[in-house]
């Protein structure tokens, strides 16, 4: 049972709040959901709706992100225009009028599909707490979490260069879906060879993950059919895929290499 | 800390009421300010019949936490039709057969305002996408989403003629066809 909601108009404030154990949340999808079904832990809710860590801010080619901007303002962005067609796979309007970038770091897969994409970029996390203000790599927060106490306020990323940027989900149909699998990926070539891939991983997982072995093959090839059927199957090696009802653990390994190449190629 | 006033502006009436910590804006309005219009059906926000607009965009009110919304300006389907009126979206609704059980018209009818509102001359691709968070397991979508359309296009035409067309024009294809079933 819920026994009281913050709505704090400052960072301070909500941390002051999150000292004393609240739950921090920023649109609500996951976490008044659970409050819905009785099986959220926590008796308080802390909203960063009001606590000025809204908006998205661009700097030459640096972009910061506030945690509890949605991800409809995303879509709404001119600046983020790359990230367009990946927002639009994700769940549907009015989800996406409320689920916010911070919230999504915090999601378990297959959900989450805003933090695959931050994996790809890689993304650095600014994290406010008891301890005062610090920053994180997305990997970590991924990985760890955050500690007692501590909430996101911002993520920040670099631009992806032109022709840089690769996303694709397979999902279950078209629209409103949470992913079979979803990549996300910066991958750089020079004359046709490839010299740095980062490629992320949504579905295969219960966290999204690297494929640091696709990746590793990839550096140094040309990004070409055969070569990234190599690359998918060298992921097999970097998931650790799950059954739910969009499909079998089997189902996800399987076609892992298949949704990899048309992330790259189309 | 406990229950707190709080203070919406509910189909442009502002309205007060005591919310206990927790309390969803669906239920607020369900419970406190009489308005059953938008269901509940998951919880979960995976319906979508439960879908009203705060500050003119479509959300999963059920999602919602009521106290984090204080002052926002909300539309329900109460608050849609214009004078004792049908508006264009609830008229093609009727007259296209879009709603059969009627437990997701509510929140079909509240995405279809939002997507009318931003975008008067939607694609068939556009409304999908609209209603993709709407679930409605009797009717096949299909004759919501030509509903959706003809509500466009009513809206178009009444627009073009000055804003005093009727909401169903004698003739339409809709209209006739009403008959026949």
């Amino acid at each position: 049972m819920i026994t009281a909601v913050r709505v704090p108009d400052s960072v301070a404030a909500a941390a002051t709040y999150a000292a004393a154990g609240g739950r921090v949340m920023g649109g609500g999808t996951i976490v008044m959901a659970q409050v819905n079904s009785g099986s959220l832990a926590e008796t308080e809710l802390i909203s960063l709706r009001k606590a000025g860590v809204s908006g998205i801010r661009v700097d030459g080619r640096v972009v910061r992100i506030g945690a509890a901007t949605t991800f409809a303002d995303i879509e709404r962005s001119p600046e983020l225009a790359f990230l367009h067609a990946a927002m639009r796979t994700i769940a549907s309007p009015p989800i996406r009028n409320l689920a916010t970038v911070g919230g999504n770091l915090f999601v378990p897969q297959p959900y989450g599909d805003f933090a695959v994409c931050l994996l790809a970029l890689g993304a650095t996390v600014e994290i406010a707490g008891p301890g005062g203000p610090r920053r994180a790599p997305v990997e970590d927060v991924l990985t760890a979490g955050v500690a007692q106490g501590e909430f996101v306020t911002a993520v920040a990323l670099s631009l992806p260069a032109a022709g840089t940027w690769f996303h694709h989900k397979a999902m279950r149909r078209k629209l409103n879906s949470a992913a079979i699998v979803a990549v996300a990926a910066v991958v750089d070539t020079a004359d046709g060879v490839v010299t740095s891939a980062r490629i992320a991983l949504g579905g295969v997982a219960p966290r999204p993950v690297r494929a640091v072995s696709a990746e590793r093959l990839l550096t140094g090839r040309p990004l070409e059919h055969d070569v990234l059927n190599e690359a998918g199957r060298a992921a097999r090696a970097d998931i650790a895929p799950f059954d739910d009802a969009y499909a079998s653990a089997w189902y996800r390994r399987r076609v892992l290499p298949v949704h990899l190449r048309r992330a790259l190629l189309g | 800390m406990g229950s707190q006033i709080v203070s919406l502006v509910v189909n442009d009436q502002r309205r007060e009421f005591i919310a206990r910590p927790g309390t969803s804006l669906l239920s607020a309005l369900r419970e406190s300010l009489g308005l059953m219009a938008a269901k509940r059906g998951c919880g979960q926000g995976t319906c979508g019949t439960c879908t009203v607009l705060v500050d003119d965009r479509p959300v999963m009110s059920c999602l919602v936490a009521v106290e984090t919304i204080e002052g926002a300006s909300v539309r329900t389907l109460e608050g849609v039709a214009r004078g004792g009126e049908l508006d264009e979206v609830q008229s093609a609704f009727v007259d296209g057969f879009a709603t059969q059980c009627g437990f997701c018209t509510a929140g079909m009818i509240m995405s279809a305002e939002a997507l009318l509102e931003r975008d008067p001359d939607p694609s068939r691709e556009d409304v999908v996408e609209a209603i993709s968070g709407n679930v409605c397991r009797c009717t096949g979508y299909a004759s919501i989403v030509a509903a959706i359309l003809d509500a466009a296009r009513r809206r178009r035409d009444a627009a073009s003629s000055g804003g005093d067309a009727p909401a169903v024009p004698a003739g339409s294809e809709a209209a006739d066809g009403a008959g026949v079933r």
